[in-house]
Order: structure tokens, then C-alpha cells, then sequence
């Protein structure tokens, strides 16, 4: 068919005018419409269709099985893992010290001790000065609010372009300036994995 | 629904305590405290020097040896036999190896080499107020010179706000006007964080009692103040506190300092 439109187009190419028409007219443009008769369906035994709606149930009852059965074994995080040789040679590995005496554990514990009071100390604080910003922001809404009920509205309006806010924090020490970092080396580590 | 009736509801409200204070009108001002957060961290104080080390060598104790250090014992003993002729020296091998002691050397050398940036700046040292690297550990807030009334006074940028604005928007106007195009904020939201008022000397009352400032909250990003526009002075706390003169704005100021 396509043969013969892309002929009757090669023939209206080659012979403009008049006598192209003429040939064109002893072509086949348009489909054929002769095709055959639909096939009549085949009626399914109703009992083969209930065993393949079986045979298809079991095959996904047995992959769920399998699939919890393997449920509580949890791939293995390759960086999570004690190395091998750490295992192995752990007496060799272990640092022989004097045991400590009583006198540094007890030194010790009341540094320990002292350290909870200090952070506790130090929490507290925390909470005071938030408690006493939470304050003043109240205070200054409030009276925004006594000054102008628009104003306030559209002061506790969500501030959309606060987020997401990026941070850098502080650092031992400051950054160098015009520090340009020499390239390290370069080492591939990722594994290979080649299908057997 | 609801939420429009309540709304419309505390509008009345509002309008209706407002003409009730209609007596006493008050000049809306923004102010902004531009803060430098720290660049690097507190230094340790003696409590947690003690406890740093604590943990330092509770950690090595319970730390197993380095392959680096294996080798190093390895050798120390092989160096002992050969000493007592016990083990020939491998005349091969020795020249070409390098010793764990070598390497070690090697690394705490390049390492002097390096030069860690200072924690110090030298507009530290110079006591250089208008600098923003100085007092890396601390927090630094920016002042700026501005005329109140008759006189001249160091005070966190301020300025009226003008109708239609909201709050916010005065602030951050009042920023750029104040401080120039250069400074780069970010406003920590649409809400003030803090609030002082004062009534103006009663022969300038004309038609508005005093001023109540809101104040809003912003840390620099990049840039500095334009010097021609204001005098300035980036300070840390406490020396902040030792500058505001007004005792009475010091201390709403201090209500919203970290």
C-alpha cells in the first residue's frame, strides 16, 4: 500500500501539468478497505480461567512468603562493619596501660559531676534568655496591636522567604583568605560489580 | 467563615480602643538591630579545657593501636636485634624503606608548614569599631549615629514609618536608607522582636506625644555600611551597653540581645 503511495507521489513529482494528473488518476491513493473479518472469540472454559486466576495468586502469595521470610535480614552497610582484621587481632591491637588508681577515678567522677552542674547551669540560662525573647516579642506584638490591627496581621504573616535558611556555622578558625586548596589524590573506591 | 467574623470582630474592637486612645497620638517607628553572627567558636573556658582533656584521653585508652603504630613497635624491635646481632640487616631493603618514625616526622612537618587562619584580626588589635572582622567570637551589633531631635546619638538604625508600609517593610527601608545599598540582611521574619517608646521633650509635641519604636531582628550577610552616609560601630554586647547613653533605651534594648 505505502508502495503504492509513495509511487503515485513519484509519479506527480516527475510530470507536472496536466499529464501528471491524468496518471496520478490510475493510482491507489486512499487504504483498501478489503480486510478480513474479525476473528470470532473463543469462548474460555470458566474453570481454566479460575485455575489461571490461581495459578496467578499462589505465584504472588509465594513471592510475599518469600519476601518476609527475608524481611528481618537487613543488608549489610559495608561501612557500618567491624573490619575483619580488627576482630582478629584485637589482643594484639589493645593498648596495655597501668590501671587507673583510685585516686584519678575518683578525680574523674567529680569532674564528671561537676561538668552536669555546669551544663545544667549553662541550660538554664539558655532557657532564661529565651523565656525573656519570647517576652519582648510578645510585649512589641502587643503593642503593634494596640496601635493598628493591620499592622499586626501583617506582622504575624509567615515570613515565606525565611526558608530554607542557610547557615554556616562557626569554626575553629577563620577561613584563610584567597586560600586555594591543592588537589589531593584521587582514590576510586566504589565497588565493581560484574554479573556471573 | 468563622475565622472572617472574628476577624471583623477584632477590628471593631481595635478600632474602638483606638478612639478611646485618640487622645494620645504616637509616632510607629521600625528600628533594626543588624547583628555579625560569631565566625568562630567560644575558646574553652578552664572547666571545659579539664573536661576536653578528660574525654581526650578516655578516648585514646580505650582506642585500639593504629597499623601505623603496629609497624612502629614492629620496627622498634627488629632495630633492637639488629643492634644486638641477633638479625642481619637486609642491605637492600633498609635503604629503600621508609620507617613509620620517618613518615611521622614527615607529617608533623608539612603540618607545620601549614599556617591556620588567626583567630585574632588585626582591626583587633587596632580596636577598629567600624570593622566587622574583629571580635570573631562574638556576636557584633550595629550602631549608627543618627539625629533624634536636636542632638546626635548612637543608636540602632531607626525611622519612621510612612503610611501604607507595613512594619516590616519600614525596617527594611529604613535599613538601606540608613545604612546604604551594600548591606545585605537577612530579616529574621515579619515579626518585631522588641519594643521601647519614648515621649518627645513637650515644647516639640506637636501633634504626636512620642515615639514607639519597633525593632526587628536581621544578621548580616555580606557587605558593609556606606561610610558617607552615617557615623557607625560594630560592638559586641558589652560594650554596646556602654555606649547607649539613654539608660531607659538600654534596657529595652538589652531585653532582645542574645
Amino acid at each position: 500500500m505505502s508502495l503504492l503511495g509513495a509511487f503515485a507521489r513519484l509519479g506527480l513529482q516527475r510530470s507536472g501539468g496536466f499529464t501528471g494528473v491524468a496518471v496520478a488518476r490510475c493510482f491507489q491513493t486512499t487504504s483498501v478497505l478489503c480486510a478480513e473479518p474479525l476473528k470470532k472469540k473463543k469462548k474460555l472454559d470458566p474453570q481454566i480461567v479460575k485455575q489461571r486466576e490461581d495459578r496467578k495468586k499462589k505465584k504472588i502469595e509465594k513471592q510475599i512468603r518469600r519476601l518476609e521470610k527475608n524481611a528481618r535480614q537487613l543488608k549489610p552497610v559495608e561501612e557500618l562493619e567491624v573490619p575483619l582484621e580488627l576482630i582478629d587481632e584485637k589482643d594484639k591491637r589493645q593498648r596495655k596501660l597501668t590501671p587507673l588508681g583510685s585516686a584519678e577515678l575518683e578525680e574523674r567522677a567529680l569532674l564528671k559531676k561537676q561538668w552536669a552542674h555546669y551544663k545544667h547551669e549553662e541550660r538554664v540560662a539558655d532557657f532564661q534568655i529565651i523565656d525573656r525573647l519570647v517576652q519582648a516579642q510578645n510585649k512589641a506584638l502587643a503593642e503593634l496591636r494596640r496601635e493598628s490591627e493591620e499592622l499586626y496581621q501583617a506582622a504575624i504573616e509567615i515570613d515565606p522567604q525565611l526558608l530554607p535558611v542557610a547557615v554556616k556555622g562557626p569554626v575553629a578558625t577563620p577561613p584563610i583568605k584567597n586560600y586555594v586548596s591543592p588537589d589531593g589524590d584521587y582514590l576510586h573506591q566504589s565497588m565493581k560489580w560484574e554479573v556471573k | 467563615m468563622l475565622r472572617r467574623l472574628v476577624q471583623v470582630g477584632a477590628r471593631e474592637l481595635s478600632r474602638s480602643q483606638s478612639s478611646a486612645a485618640a487622645a494620645e497620638k504616637w509616632d510607629l517607628y521600625a528600628g533594626v538591630l543588624v547583628e555579625r553572627l560569631p565566625v568562630v567558636s567560644k575558646s574553652l573556658n578552664p572547666l571545659e579545657k579539664q573536661f576536653q582533656d578528660m574525654l581526650w584521653r578516655v578516648e585514646y585508652e580505650n582506642s585500639l593501636k593504629s597499623d601505623h603504630e603496629l609497624k612502629h613497635e614492629r620496627e622498634i624491635v627488629q632495630a633492637e636485634l639488629i643492634k644486638k646481632g641477633k638479625m642481619q640487616v637486609d642491605m637492600e631493603d633498609s635503604g629503600s624503606k621508609q620507617t613509620a618514625q620517618d613518615r611521622k616526622d614527615a607529617y608533623i612537618e608539612e603540618l607545620k608548614k601549614f599556617q591556620l587562619g588567626a583567630r585574632t584580626t588585626p582591626d583587633d588589635q587596632a580596636k577598629k569599631t567600624s570593622s566587622t572582622d574583629r571580635c570573631l567570637e562574638d556576636t557584633l551589633y550595629l550602631l549608627v549615629q543618627q539625629k533624634l531631635g536636636q542632638q546626635e546619638h548612637l543608636v540602632l538604625p531607626q525611622g519612621k514609618r510612612e503610611e501604607g508600609e507595613s512594619m516590616r517593610q519600614t525596617a527594611e527601608r529604613v535599613l538601606r536608607e540608613r545604612c546604604g545599598q551594600e548591606l545585605q540582611v537577612l530579616f529574621y521574619g515579619n515579626a518585631p522582636v522588641g519594643f521601647h517608646k519614648y515621649k518627645y521633650p513637650s515644647n516639640q509635641r506637636t501633634e504626636s506625644v512620642g515615639a514607639k519604636v519597633f525593632f526587628y531582628r536581621a544578621s548580616l550577610r555580606s557587605g558593609q555600611v556606606a561610610e558617607k552616609v552615617a557615623k557607625f560601630e560594630w560592638l559586641p554586647k558589652e560594650e554596646l551597653n556602654g555606649k547607649l547613653k539613654n539608660a531607659a533605651y538600654a534596657e529595652s534594648v538589652n531585653k532582645f540581645l542574645l
